[in-house]
Order: structure tokens, then C-alpha cells, then sequence
């Protein structure tokens, strides 16, 4: 086999030139972790802290609790690096691109370059050297904000990396967290200084290498104290993905008087219509409110993924933190969600609001889970939940799970949810008014997700509206 | 885990040989993973295994009783038929107020038949010891004219014992039942396990009242299951604070359509009570209304749970669900948890639910105290009409008399 002689080329030669075709040996094991390290260089410490991970999995069970099953995963069978795609294998020009994908790209607005680089054509160096990339890298420097792949944090700042990896999730905390500690490729590594706002919002599609993050990424935000950041996840044009499981870890960590705000918005490919194929999602995102008067906020719109199965939480540790999670929901044809959010009360006068729309169409099936719990020692705080679900037909499922837990007499948790379709009156007010049956659902539905809507930054508030139309296509009727 | 047990499968020997195998097969199962523990998710919030080995050895069932009618004080507030439980057994009863022939009150023997839920290990306990119950069944087309108390007497000699028993309740087409179980015990420490299943037919209401009117050591753990006809109504309240530790896990299925389902409870938790309320209210059918308010008053060291299960299939469409869990914590101590669960597949329906806890609003209590009203006054007036809301849909005026007057007793125990 072709591919055989190339493994032991790659051997051969030690991993010193062209990464450009290296595959780490199949399988999850010792060796294939190493090679991960080695290829990223990284120092001792960090693979001795892979390694601690890859034997906690050994006696981890795959969890099994969650609605949405999924099929044996088979994990000696995947690829757990590959390098990024060779210039050669990717489409040359937007015409090999399925039309299908042009169409959405199209429908969302999303300029011609930009298109280009969503769908994986071979850019030309000179539209990448412009980029505007580079330009926004030498502002943040004068900030003194750091904003790089987390390969290159381990290399380069290692200590903060040290500090906070793992702090936030452990690397013992559950299965598919620690996999991710194990073999995690790349991923993001912001750093704000104290006192200092970050100029702009920062996006994965401006770090450079940033559409090969693989699989298994890994994020690590740290805002000092009294600073702010804003970070853009994923983006709103389909993407297409050859992996088909998804294990990220996102860990958050905001010190006194800090705030981070974090956007997702995640349009991974759902599978076909018949729920063929399309992508797992199983991502663990986590932040530490640390600090006095720290605030975190998460703000998430899921429509991609056959599977997405998430819970973005916040641990309020300081006083006086604040936690808010704003998401939407969207699940169509076979799609599985089961999504929500853990708010975990510690500090006095910590309070945290969560506001969940769910939308199931088709014979998809969307469920909110969601812990609340304050401890015996958060003295006045407060929670407020609403989630409310949308349902249209009777082949799709909502389901709504809520833990609360209470454990303090001045604290306050309220709880709200309601489930129920489109309102009739609403939809015959539109199609009296010239609105056809579509429109004037996605009108009322983006009435629906508005309050989520309206958290996003600007940048992604207006696509995100088409978006929602866009992904209940066809669920009318 | 053996040592937590001293358990006599003859005391069961009334029933035949097949029947012995049975229970001891049922026995080792549950001792094998004995007493539920958080681990299951329907045991979540309250660790069983823990409560009962901080609080019990050598449990056992081998105990004799003898009986003094006159130990049950019966009660006055209203006329009533009786029923006569004791430790769980059917012991006699009087329906003086009724038709004879249209009610069959007997004992209950049969161990089969009764809410299969395999995966509950209470079950294969009850299903190893249980001596049976009562059995009641009213005919078509009766409307019983008073209600039926049953008056559930535990006798002196329980400490350390543990008591199984299952019951049945048949509702036939047109009748109406309004039955209150209410306990009275010895002050004794024992554990009860009970499974009870409730059939209400086509255009027929059962109203049922669980009361405990005083302070008891007793562990008391209830299955029912229940399933709905056509037209059909079940209205539960459950007023069962006093106890030491109580579950009280429903399971109702609305089958045929029109059928409505209440579940309303007030409870006023004292020092180290535990009690929680499960419900799972299944939607089969179009057109049926379930209804759910859970209020609980915590005062110190005292632990409520709800969790409670909405299921809504694909076929019952303008299904009208509701569940409210309401919870005061009075101290720092106390602890309420709630999951309040939707599992929605018809989309032409109304479901919600709300959960809120927290603490006595200082404004009202400022509000009653610029009034002349004492602290400790203001309080009690608060909690009292927090949890008389729950009686609001109670028609006859001398049961809810009765029930407010065992409400106040024990907010005034608070």
C-alpha cells in the first residue's frame, strides 16, 4: 500500500520536513499521542500532562444518560492528527464546490473570498497576505493581548498556559473532555492583560491557520483583571467536515472585575435528510468566574450537527459573578440536540440568567437540560431561567430537563418554561398581510429567538437572522 | 449490607410454594443492590441507601401484633365510611352510609398484578415480602354519598421493621370516590414500602387525600400507578408533613381522551424531614388536562424534592400540561430540589411548568408588621396562605374545613 510507504517514510526521516501529508498512526494509544506532541513540539511538561490523560481514559466509561444515542464510536479507528490538506487536494475554484453550499453562502451574504476560504478552495497566497489578519495582530500587540494558537502559547508562554489548562476542566472530568486533553490538536489562546479592553472582537477566522483546527480543539481564554474580551466561535456558512466526531474543550477563566462574552454560532454539517452522515458534536465548555464581580457570558446558536450535545456552563466562584447563557436551539430533519447550561452558584451575591429557545422541525428531536445550584454558602443569590420550545409537527420531540437546587434561604431561583407551535392568528396576520407561508414563519420564529438574537455581536446578529430562516427550510407545509 | 438485614421469608409462608420461590429469587436481586442510592436517576436528590443505613439496623419483618380497636381515634369533622388498615393489612370496615352491593371491600392477597416496574429495586422488595393489602372496587354507575377514610394504623411494636404491602383501587364507569388515607402511629421507627394501583374507568373520579396529621418517625416510601378511562378525573392531594421520610412516586396514564389528572400538594417540613414528590403524568391520548402545584415550607435541616415528568405522545394533541413547584426555605439549612421534566412529541399542544424557591418575602412581612402583627405571626400568616392555595379546588366545604384545621396544627408545630 501507497499509504504504508509513506508511514514509514515519515519514520525515516523523523518529522523534520514537509508536515504538509504526515497522519499520525491510527488509533488511540501511547504512541499516537506522542507523535501529537512531537509533531507540535511541545515541551515535556505538556506531553507528560497528554499522557496523565490518555491513562485516566483507560478506566473512563463513555457516558450514556444523554438523549440522543449515537452509534458505537469506534475510537482505534480514527485518525487522531492529520495534517492540513495539500494545496493539490482541494477544489481549485468555486465551481467544484457543491452548488447547494453557493446557494446558502449566497443567501447569507457572505463575499466571494470569503466563500472561497469556507469551502476549503486553494487560496492564492496573495488574497491571504492581505488578510486582514495581520493588520488586526499588530493592534493587539500594542495592547499587549495575546491571541495565538495554543501550540504556539505552550512554546511560548508557557507558564500561563501551565497555570490554567486544566483549571477550569479538569483533566479527569469526564470521558470525552479528557480525550480531548489526551490528543487535542490545536485550538485558540487568548490572553488579556489586566485593565485592558480588547479593541475588537476576536474570531477563530482571524487566527491564521484557523479552518484546520481538526477535531479535537482546544480553547483557553484568560481575562485578567478588570478586562474585557468578546470571542467569536465557528461562523454561520455551512462547514463542511470530514471528521465526524467533534470533542472540543473550551475552558474560560475571568478574574476580579473581568468579562468575558463568548459567541458560538454552529452550522456544522447535519446529515442528509434522511440523517445520513452529518456531524457529532460533543463539546465541553466551561468557565470560571474567579474573581469578584466577574462575569461570563455565553451566548450560543446551534442549527449545524446530527448530534449536538453541549452545556456551557459557569462556575461563579467570586462574589458578586454574574453567568448568563443566551442559546437557540435549532433542530431539523434527524437532527438531535441536547443542549443547556450548568450555572454553579459558590460566591455570595452571584446571580445568573439563562434564556433557552428551542426549535425542533422534522422528526428531530431538541432538549434543554440544565443545572442550577446554589450552595449553602451563596448568600443572596439569585437565578432566573426561561426556556421556551417550539414545536412544528408531531414527529419531532422537546423536551425540557431542569435540575435546581437550592440550598440557601435568600437565595431566590425562578424557573419558566413553556412548549407549544406557531400561533395560528400570528401566521394568518402575516399571510393576510402578503407574507407566504415561509416568511412568515421564519418571521415569527426570529421573533421567538429575538432576546438570543440580540446578545450577539453586530457582526453576527444579521447573519445569524438568516440563518434561522434559512435552516427551517422546507419544515413547513 | 447483610448486616442491615435480618429478613424471614416464612413470615411470608401464607402463600404457596411457587409464590416462595418467587419472593426468594426477588429477595437476593434486591439484596444484591439493596436500597436505592443516588446513582439512579430517579433517586437523584434523595440518597435512600444512606438515609436508611444512618438510621437503621438490623432491619426486619418479623414481627406480631395484637390489636386494640379502641387505639384508632376516629375521626368527627364529617361523616364517613372507614376502612381499618393495620401495619398495612386490610382489618375491617363500615359502610354504613352506602348501597352494600355496589362497593367489594376486601383484603388483598395477590402480589402479582401490581405496577410492574422492574428496574426499581422497592419493587422486588415489596414483591419478596409483601403480605397483600386492601382491595377496593365500586361498581358502575354508583356515586358514593360519603367519603371513605381509611384510617391506616401502625401498631407499637415496629422499631427496626420494615413493612410491604400492595393495594388496589377500581373505579368501574360512572362512579365518583372521594377516599383520605389518613396514618396514625405509635412513634415508632419503621419503614413502609408500598405499592398501590388505581384504575379509574370511563366518566368516573377518584378524589384522594394522603394525610399525616402528626409527628412521625415513620419512613414511608408509595408507588402508584394509575391509568384513566374517557372522561375520567383523579385528584390527589397530599398533605403528608410529619413524617420522617416520605416518597411518594406516581405514575398516571391519561389513555383515552378528555381524562384530567390533579396533583396538588402542601407540605410543611419540620427538623430533618426528607420528602419528596415524583410524578410522571403520561399524555396518550387528545384532549386531556393534567394539573400539578407542589408547595413546600422548609424549616431548618429539612430537604423537599420534586421531581416531576410531563410525557406528551405523538397523538395527544391539545394536551393542557402544568407543573408548579413552589418552595419557602426558611432556614439556611433547609434544601429544595426540583426537576420539573417535559418530554413533548405532539406539537398542537399548551405545556409549562415553573419552579421558584426562596424565602419569605421581607416586604409582606414588613407590610403585616406595620400593621401591629408579631414577627413569628406575620410568618405564620404568610406560610398559611401559601399552602391553603392548594385548597382552592376542594368542593366540600367540611373535608377542606378538616384539612385547613390539619394544615394550621402543623405550621403551628413549625
Amino acid at each position: 500500500m501507497k499509504s504504508e510507504e509513506l508511514k514509514n517514510q515519515e519514520y525515516k526521516y523523523g518529522f523534520t520536513t514537509e508536515i504538509e501529508n504526515f497522519k499520525a498512526p491510527k488509533g488511540l494509544s501511547e504512541e499516537t499521542i506522542k507523535f501529537i506532541s512531537k509533531i507540535k513540539k511541545e515541551p515535556k511538561w505538556m506531553l507528560d500532562w497528554r499522557l496523565k490523560a490518555f491513562n485516566r481514559l483507560k478506566v473512563l466509561k463513555e457516558p450514556n444518560w444523554q438523549k440522543p444515542k449515537y452509534p458505537n464510536i469506534d475510537y482505534q479507528d480514527l485518525y487522531y492528527y492529520s495534517a492540513p490538506k495539500s494545496m493539490k487536494d482541494k477544489p481549485k475554484s468555486l465551481d467544484e464546490v457543491d452548488p447547494k453550499l453557493i446557494e446558502t453562502y449566497n443567501k447569507l451574504g457572505i463575499p466571494l473570498n470569503e466563500q472561497k476560504k469556507l469551502s476549503g478552495v486553494a487560496v492564492d497566497a496573495v488574497f491571504d497576505s492581505v488578510s486582514v489578519a495581520t493588520t488586526f495582530k499588530g493592534e493587539l500587540d500594542k495592547k499587549g493581548i495575546i491571541f495565538c494558537p495554543i501550540s504556539e502559547a505552550i512554546q511560548k508562554y508557557p507558564e500561563l498556559v501551565k497555570k490554567y489548562l486544566g483549571s477550569v476542566i479538569p483533566i479527569s472530568d469526564h470521558y470525552f473532555a479528557t480525550l480531548n486533553s489526551a490528543v487535542f490538536t490545536d485550538g485558540s489562546f487568548v490572553y488579556i492583560p489586566p485593565n485592558t479592553r480588547c479593541p475588537m472582537e476576536l474570531s477563530t477566522y482571524f487566527r491564521i491557520n484557523a479552518s484546520e483546527t481538526g477535531q479535537f480543539e482546544r480553547t483557553l481564554i484568560i481575562a485578567d483583571k478588570g478586562s474585557y474580551v468578546s470571542y467569536l466561535e465557528g461562523c454561520t456558512a455551512p462547514m463542511r467536515d470530514e471528521n465526524q466526531l467533534h470533542a472540543a474543550n473550551v475552558e474560560l477563566v475571568a478574574l476580579d472585575d473581568a468579562e468575558i462574552k463568548y459567541s458560538t454560532v454552529q452550522n456544522w454539517y447535519p446529515g442528509d435528510k434522511d440523517g445520513v452522515g452529518g456531524i457529532y458534536n460533543f463539546v465541553t465548555k466551561r468557565g470560571a468566574c474567579r474573581g469578584k464581580n466577574s462575569k461570563i457570558s455565553w451566548t450560543q446558536v446551534e442549527t449545524g450537527s446530527a448530534i449536538t450535545w453541549k452545556y456551557p456552563s459557569c462556575i461563579l466562584q467570586g462574589d458578586n459573578s454574574v453567568g448568563e447563557f443566551y442559546s437557540i436551539a435549532i433542530t431539523n430533519n434527524h437532527q438531535k440536540a441536547d443542549t443547556g447550561t450548568k450555572m454553579i452558584h459558590l460566591g455570595k451575591n452571584t446571580k445568573s440568567k439563562i434564556i433557552s429557545k428551542g426549535i425542533s422541525a422534522g422528526k428531530a428531536d431538541n432538549t434543554y437540560r440544565g443545572l442550577v445550584d446554589i450552595g449553602a454558602k451563596a448568600l443572596n443569590s439569585r437565578n432566573y431561567t426561561q426556556c421556551d420550545s417550539l414545536l412544528m409537527g408531531n414527529k419531532c420531540g422537546a423536551h425540557t430537563i431542569p435540575y435546581i437546587k437550592n440550598k440557601n434561604s435568600s437565595s431566590t431561583v425562578e424557573h419558566e418554561a413553556t412548549t407549544s407551535k406557531i400561533n395560528e392568528d400570528q401566521l394568518f396576520y402575516c399571510n393576510q398581510r402578503g407574507l407566504n407561508q415561509e416568511e412568515a414563519v421564519s418571521l415569527i420564529v426570529n421573533g421567538f429567538c429575538k432576546e438570543v438574537l440580540q446578545q450577539l455581536p453586530m457582526e453576527f446578529a444579521v447573519e445569524a437572522q438568516k440563518l434561522v430562516s434559512i435552516s427551517l427550510e422546507g419544515s413547513v407545509g | 449490607m447483610e448486616e442491615l438485614f435480618n429478613i424471614n421469608l416464612k413470615k411470608t409462608s401464607l402463600f404457596s410454594k411457587e409464590d416462595e420461590t418467587l419472593r426468594k429469587e426477588n429477595l437476593k436481586l434486591f439484596l444484591e443492590s439493596g436500597f436505592p442510592n443516588k446513582k439512579d436517576e430517579n433517586w437523584k436528590f434523595t440518597d435512600l441507601n444512606s438515609i436508611i443505613k444512618k438510621n437503621f439496623k438490623n432491619i426486619s419483618n418479623d414481627y406480631n401484633f395484637n390489636f386494640e380497636k379502641n387505639k384508632i381515634q376516629l375521626i368527627d369533622d364529617f361523616e364517613h365510611n372507614s376502612i381499618i388498615l393495620v401495619n398495612g393489612l386490610y382489618k375491617s370496615s363500615d359502610t354504613r352510609f352506602e348501597d352494600k352491593e355496589k362497593i367489594k371491600i376486601q383484603s388483598f392477597k395477590s402480589i402479582e398484578d401490581v405496577n410492574d416496574n422492574s428496574n426499581n429495586n422497592l419493587y422486588l422488595l415489596n414483591k419478596a415480602l409483601s403480605l397483600g393489602g386492601f382491595y377496593l372496587e365500586i361498581q358502575e354507575n354508583y356515586k358514593c354519598k360519603k367519603p371513605f377514610m381509611i384510617y391506616n394504623y401502625f401498631t407499637s411494636n415496629l422499631d427496626n421493621k420494615i413493612i410491604n404491602n400492595s393495594n388496589k383501587i377500581k373505579i368501574n364507569q360512572n362512579s365518583e370516590l372521594t377516599l383520605l388515607e389518613y396514618n396514625i402511629d405509635e412513634k415508632n421507627k419503621f419503614i413502609k414500602n408500598t405499592f398501590e394501583n388505581i384504575e379509574i374507568k370511563d366518566n368516573s373520579v377518584l378524589k384522594f387525600f394522603f394525610i399525616q396529621k402528626t409527628k412521625s418517625k415513620g419512613y414511608f416510601y408509595k408507588n402508584v400507578v394509575g391509568t384513566q378511562g374517557y372522561n375520567s378525573s383523579y385528584q390527589n392531594f397530599i398533605l403528608s408533613s410529619g413524617l420522617l421520610f416520605n416518597k411518594i412516586d406516581q405514575n398516571i396514564s391519561l389513555t383515552k381522551e378528555n381524562s384530567n389528572c390533579f396533583i396538588l400538594s402542601g407540605l410543611c417540613l419540620g427538623k430533618n424531614e426528607h420528602q419528596e414528590i415524583k410524578t410522571q403524568i403520561n399524555h396518550l391520548a387528545p384532549n386531556c388536562k393534567s394539573y400539578q402545584k407542589i408547595k413546600n415550607v422548609l424549616e431548618s435541616d429539612s430537604n423537599g424534592v420534586y421531581q416531576g415528568k410531563i410525557f406528551v405522545k405523538d397523538i395527544a394533541q391539545k394536551t393542557d400540561a402544568y407543573q408548579l413547584s413552589k418552595a419557602l426555605l426558611l432556614d439556611d439549612k433547609s434544601e429544595f430540589n426540583a426537576k420539573p421534566e417535559l418530554e413533548i412529541y405532539a406539537d398542537d399542544v399548551k405545556c409549562s411548568h415553573g419552579s421558584t424557591s426562596g424565602s419569605i418575602d421581607a416586604d409582606a412581612i414588613h407590610y403585616l408588621m406595620t400593621r401591629g402583627i408579631k414577627l413569628t405571626e406575620a410568618k405564620k400568616l404568610l406560610i398559611t396562605g401559601f399552602l391553603n392555595e392548594i385548597f382552592d379546588n376542594i368542593p366540600e366545604q367540611k373535608i377542606k374545613t378538616f384539612l385547613e384545621k390539619t394544615i394550621k396544627e402543623q405550621i403551628n408545630g413549625v
